[in-house]
């Protein structure tokens, strides 16, 4: 697996700690977020590939957080993790742009599977721009 | 029996109001009737009564008049020399008297000496002199004169008439023989009961009455004061007509029972009671009648109500029991989270130890699978109590469900087939298709026909059925011949975590979510136990087309 930037956001420390380290672990370069706001604050000064964003957080919650992602960084790929009842709030999830949605307990190994595959895609949608920026530069004379 | 108690009562009352309601404005207009009917009768009486007087005191006059008018025209044709020969009057009262009605003739000159006689008393009145008789001045006066009634010779009732002539030269006075006057009081118009007589001022009989009153009583006495025409008293029982006769010198009494006379009011009033009951009887039975229909009304109404009560009664619990369930899954999703991550971190660090320092590898190895094995399983539940297992409210399809039950039902019916269980399918042929979530019916159909495989055991019987109900929806029964449920868990079975199975055997989340589906796609479902024996799950759900919209 290719190396790639993750931010994790969730308002629970432990979690969210543990988290960044065992992806670190795995080869990953991960930051942690305790809510929305210091989240678009990290997005804005670095570099990040895939937010993996709790939906239900104190203050600005996921799906504000996901709106705000989606105007700020729009390439960024954005995997929704709940522990809530929240069918509804994945599908509106998704259809604000989410990549996906997973729910809590989940174990490491599907968890990097789906952060992969958001990576997959991000990575693919900005060789697609980086190649139509080419042409667009190719055609243009001088 | 409360219920029927209540019913009855009811029934009772509504039957009461409506009786009221029909019969006293009945009764009312009745006995309005009734009393009308009466007082016209009355009327009617009194007025026959009143006629009957006039014409008894023309009667009367005239024959009073008659006798004057025949002594009259004697002394008017005869001179007192004449009449004063006592064989001269015998001739006359021969030719005179062939009635028989005239008793003796006198012949008084005006001093009031007896000239001649004709009757039977000749021997003790021969030769009397009349000068002071009260009425003898009376004629010399008035011209003419007729005593009251007296009983005379034989005890026949006698009354006398004396005329003289427009000279005054001599009296002539007969004796009338009043048994004909009698007669002339009778009628049928006053009845059995019903009594005539004549009275003079004083109130003294003149003639006899009917019933055998000898004087006249009180309240009759009270009536005889003076006054013209004819005077009809009804005291309540009697009607009393009165009238004086003869220049108010007697009085006419004729009296009648009213009783006696209603005869034809008694009649018509009859006729009336009669069609009035029949006409209440009639009411009473359509009362009744009305009555019943209500009440059946009412109890089904009752019935629905109640029961449409007890689902959104169902509805509401199951619906707080879900949002209790969730927020405790959710609760619990977290620390299921932490549990696993830290296990993971663990699994992940472990490798990097040092296996001759670590003497207990293997077991820490296992022990972690172990965490993670059971957070996995914890986690299972919270899921399907959340809903999350199910995929997401994938797009509706056409579904036939005759198709889809024959296919849950092959999923079943080789482990079926092992215990003798048979499935019999009773399908409606011409069920429609509907838009909804195949597989998640499919969950639901699988749900219901393993619960029944279970509850069968050993050679017992499924029945699944489709219909179509009267409102056009589909009706979807799953029935079995096994023990059935004990009424205490009907209400509880769609309840997360309730199981009548073994511990460990069952998560008690097959119904609750089998009732959440059936809910989220529209229907209902609702479980009953049979009367022979084992229970039937009953899901309806609407049919919905691609242009209705839900």
């Amino acid at each position: 697996m290719r190396e790639f930037n993750v931010l994790v956001v969730d308002d629970e420390d432990e979690f969210r700690d543990l988290t960044v380290k065992r992806l670190e672990k795995r080869g990953l370069k991960a930051k942690g977020a305790a809510g929305g706001k210091e989240a678009l604050e990290i997005l804005e000064h670095s570099h990040t590939d895939v937010v993996l964003l709790d939906v239900k957080m104190p203050g600005m919650d996921g799906i504000e957080t996901l709106r705000q992602i989606r105007i700020m960084r729009p390439l960024v790929e954005v995997v929704l993790l709940t522990g809530h009842a929240s069918v509804d709030s994945g599908i509106e999830g998704m259809k604000l742009g989410a990549f996906d949605y997973l729910m809590k307990p989940i174990e490491l190994e599907p968890l990097l599977e789906k952060l992969g595959d958001a990576y997959e895609k991000k990575r693919l949608h900005q060789e697609k721009i980086e190649q139509a920026q080419m042409k667009r530069h190719m055609s243009m004379p001088g | 029996m409360d219920q029927k108690n209540y019913y009855s009562a009811i029934k009772v009352r509504l039957t009461a109001i409506f009786c009221l309601l029909i019969t006293v404005p009945m009764v009312i207009l009745a006995l309005f009737t009734i009393s009308n009917l009466k007082d016209a009768a009355v009327k009617k009486i009194e007025l026959s009564l009143g006629r009957l007087v006039d014409h008894k005191k023309e009667v009367i006059s005239l024959f009073l008049k008659e006798k004057e008018d025949l002594l009259g025209m004697l002394v008017g044709m005869y001179p007192i020399e004449y009449l004063g020969h006592q064989e001269n009057l015998n001739n006359l009262f021969k030719s005179l008297n062939r009635e028989g009605s005239i008793v003796d003739l006198h012949v008084i000159n005006s001093a009031g000496r007896q000239l001649a006689y004709v009757g039977p008393y000749a021997s003790s009145i021969t030769g009397k002199s009349y000068h002071d008789a009260q009425w003898f001045q009376e004629v010399l006066i008035k011209g003419s004169h007729v005593s009251d009634i007296f009983l005379g010779f034989r005890n026949v009732p006698h009354f006398v008439v004396a005329v003289t002539d427009p000279l005054k030269t001599y009296v002539l006075r007969a004796t009338v023989n009043s048994e004909a006057f009698n007669n002339l009081l009778l009628s049928s118009l006053i009845g059995p009961n019903g009594d005539s007589f004549i009275v003079n001022r004083e109130g003294k009989l003149q003639t006899p009455s009917r019933q055998g009153v000898k004087e006249l009583s009180a309240e009759d006495r009270g009536y005889l004061e003076h006054h013209e025409g004819t005077s009809i008293i009804n005291n309540g029982k009697t009607i009393t007509a009165t009238r004086w006769v003869k220049d108010g010198q007697w009085c006419l009494y004729v009296k009648t029972r009213i009783e006696d006379s209603l005869a034809a009011f008694y009649q018509t009033r009859n006729s009336v009671l009669i069609i009035i009951f029949l006409t209440g009887m009639a009411f009473l039975g359509l009362a009744a009648l009305l009555a019943h229909y209500f009440l059946h009304r009412l109890e089904i109404y009752d019935r629905r109500r109640s029961e449409l009560g007890a689902q959104m009664g169902q509805m509401e619990k199951m619906a707080s029991v879900g949002r209790l369930a969730a927020g405790i899954a959710h609760e619990i999703n977290n620390p299921l989270q932490m549990i696993t991550n830290q296990a993971g971190w663990i699994a992940e660090l472990l490798p990097d130890e040092d296996p001759a320092l670590v003497k207990n590898m293997d077991e820490y190895t296992k022990a972690i699978e172990q965490i993670r094995h059971h957070v996995r399983r914890a986690g299972t539940i919270t899921h399907r109590l959340l809903g999350f297992s199910r995929k997401l409210s994938s797009e509706k399809q056409s579904v036939q469900m005759n198709e889809l039950i024959e296919e849950a039902i092959s999923f079943v019916e080789r482990e079926a087939s092992y215990n003798n269980i048979t499935i019999a399918r009773d399908y409606h042929e011409a069920l429609p298709t509907t838009m909804t979530d195949g597989p998640q019916l499919q969950q639901v159909f699988l749900n219901l026909l393993n619960n029944a495989v279970d509850a069968v055991g050993k050679g017992g019987k499924l029945e699944v059925r489709t219909a179509l109900d009267a409102e056009g929806r589909l009706v979807l029964e799953f029935a079995d011949n096994g023990p059935g449920i004990k009424p205490e868990n009907l209400k509880q079975i769609f309840d997360p975590f309730f199981t009548t199975k073994e511990p460990g055997k069952g998560t008690g989340l097959g119904l609750y979510i089998t009732y959440d589906i059936v809910q989220k796609l529209g229907g209902t479902i609702k479980v009953e136990n049979r009367k022979g024996g084992g229970a039937v799950f009953t899901i309806v759900l609407p049919v919905i087309t691609l242009g209705s919209s839900r």
